[in-house]
């Protein structure tokens, strides 16, 4: 019944380009599509395994150049680049993740957070490869066989493939035996041990799987903006993931898919200046995180819950 | 390469200013983490809040450096009280990752209402030493730095004789030690988390004024000084207060060190290559974690 409704909506999106002849809401839904699997992928590690992760950012910055440089610096393909971006941040993901999961998850979410932050530093810093604030413009359209993915139209249908063929294998994987192995990381990490499972090798695993995804995000969305620079790794991306995680329900695989598409599109519909649209994030976090700490599908899981206790009554 | 003494010698002093104004935020961070077993990320939003009030308060004052520093640290305690009533007060001590984003909401608010109002141009801070300083042979150092050392260092023995000495800081102690134990001798764990919420403000609005003639203040200066205090208590051990002084000093030095002699960003990488090898090689930080220390 979901697959059905979400094969339907697919399809639907897929007919984005075909309904309306802007450019503007073409462009939202680029957005909207990419920050909806750069969100699912968040989901992974923090609804999911539990570890609240603020490297996200950094590996949405780092997937960004690792395929714009593939393209401009090193002379591959826009395709070689997504995979180079993913591998990339695989690995690095393995790296921080590694002597970082064998302490607390309190020193998980700091060294996340300055993982982030030190990408961002290199971004601006490592003037050589990264071409500091000026950052790479003028980044060439993706091409496959022969054919030019030039307008915002065009190149829709990419990340439409993406997000779909991204979320299809998250769903795939959150749906399975590893999906529950990780939520019961989350629920009960001693359990898990007591039933013979080893914690370690499923966070790593959903650590860089998450990285890789949020990666490959970002090389989509930098070859959407034409450009990238530091800006790229402003916390505004990051704050956003959030959002759509928290507001969609952390663990809930619909709901973040749900308000990804959903809260994509509203900032683009509250056009107030960066500012403001800023301080309505923050105290969105700030009310959410009192009023619905499990978002909106934690809050219809509840109402249910209730419905059935009074029905047994 | 042949070092320059006079130039080393610069470099070190500035490296402990620098190294004691970290400490300053690594202690109120380490301070609140030991009360309340949460990560305050709007701690770098109270140290801006602090140099903005430094810069609104010295022309009030007649650029007269005292008065406006005590105003400072007064707002930014009173800034803490209303935070912790307001949102900290609801957090339970189990509530890892939801403190985080509220915390994390409160800072992105802040940032962008200072935003908002006062614009992002850069301010300059201009006092009653403008950029005098003190010269020891062909060594010189402002006045600024000096105080701003001086009056961190004196922070330091404050909390010390406050922690150790006084039923308002014992009762923090107990409180990170064993809460339950705490509550059972009669310790009210909401009292002592305001205190400490407040404490904390005060050393953040300190290390705000005192790196405001310093440094341009802006609405994000207190991001990155936060994100190094982050990786300072990290290194220091989560909760370890002498453990998150050393390490600040022993930061504040290197950084200091490796500016003057290699690339910029080599000094801004130093803090996270130190905290990955430490935490391959002690897990709980260079520090032993038991508690809250304070000696």
């Amino acid at each position: 019944m979901k697959l059905a409704v979400a094969l339907i909506a697919a399809l639907a999106l897929a007919a984005l380009p075909l309904l309306t002849s802007s450019n503007y809401i073409i462009g939202i839904g680029v957005s909207a599509l990419v920050f909806t699997v750069a969100a699912a992928a968040l989901n992974l590690i923090y609804g999911f395994t539990g570890l609240l992760s603020f490297a996200q950012l950094g590996f949405w910055g780092i997937g960004g150049y690792a395929t714009a440089l593939t393209v401009v610096t090193f002379g591959g393909s826009f395709w070689l680049g997504l995979v180079w971006a993913a591998l990339l941040n695989a690995v690095l993901a393995l790296v921080v993740g590694f002597p970082t999961l064998r302490t607390n998850r309190h020193a998980f979410v700091i060294v996340t957070l300055t993982f982030a932050l030190l990408v961002t530093l290199i971004a601006r810093d490592w003037v050589d490869l990264t071409r500091g604030p000026l950052g790479i413009p003028n980044l060439p359209p993706p091409t496959a066989w022969g054919y030019e993915f030039v307008t915002t139209r065009q190149f829709y249908w990419i990340a439409w493939a993406f997000a779909v063929a991204m979320l299809a294998f998250l769903y795939a994987l959150c749906s399975s035996r590893i999906g529950r192995t990780l939520i019961a990381i989350k629920q009960n990490e001693p359990l898990v041990r007591a039933q013979g499972i080893a914690p370690m090798p499923y966070k790593l695993a959903s650590f860089a799987l998450s990285a890789a995804i949020t990666g490959a995000a970002g090389g989509v969305y930098c070859f959407y903006l034409r450009i990238i620079d530091p800006l790229f790794l402003d916390f505004y991306y990051m704050q956003t993931f959030l959002i759509i995680v928290i507001i969609g329900g952390a663990g809930s695989f619909w709901g973040v898919v749900v308000s990804g598409i959903a809260l994509s599109a509203l900032p683009e519909v509250l056009r107030f200046s960066a500012d403001l649209r800023m301080i309505i994030y923050g105290l969105i976090l700030v009310i959410a995180m009192f009023v619905m700490p499990s978002g909106i599908a934690g809050w219809l899981r509840d109402r249910t819950l209730v419905r059935l206790r009074e029905a047994l009554r | 390469m042949t070092i320059d003494a006079v130039y080393l010698v610069q470099l070190t002093l500035n490296g402990i200013t620098l190294g004691l104004i970290y400490a300053l935020i690594a202690v109120g961070l380490s301070l609140i983490f030991g009360v309340m077993e949460i990560i305050n990320f709007a701690h770098g939003e109270l140290l801006m809040l602090g140099a903005f009030a430094m810069t609104f308060a010295l022309p009030v004052v007649g650029l007269l450096y005292w008065p406006a520093l005590a105003a400072a640290i007064l707002a930014t305690m009173v800034i803490g009280l209303v935070i912790y009533e307001l949102l900290l007060v609801r957090l339970k001590p189990d509530e890892f990752e939801r403190s985080i984003l509220v915390t994390l909401g409160l800072s992105i608010i802040l940032i962008h209402v200072m935003q908002y109002v006062f614009t992002a141009t850069p301010r300059l801070v201009d006092t009653q030493y403008g950029f005098e300083g003190v010269e020891i042979g062909s060594i010189r150092i402002t006045w600024t730095r000096v105080i701003g050392a001086g009056a961190a260092l004196a922070a330091f023995a404050g909390l010390y004789t406050v922690l150790r000495h006084s039923q308002f800081g014992r009762a923090m102690r107990a409180i990170a030690q064993n809460r339950e134990a705490a509550l059972m001798v009669g310790i009210r764990p909401l009292v002592v988390a305001r205190n400490a919420v407040v404490l904390a403000a005060g050393l953040c609005g300190l290390a705000g004024a005192a790196i405001s003639p310093l440094q341009l203040v802006t609405p994000y200066m207190g991001q990155f000084l936060l994100f190094k205090a982050f990786a300072l208590v990290i290194i220091g051990g989560l909760g370890n207060i002498p453990g998150a002084i050393v390490a600040a000093v022993a930061l504040g030095l290197v950084e200091s060190w490796i500016g003057g002699f290699f690339e910029i960003a080599w000094q801004e990488a130093a803090v996270f290559v130190i905290m990955i090898v430490v935490l391959f090689v002690r897990p709980d930080g260079l520090f032993k974690r038991g508690g809250m220390r304070v000696g």
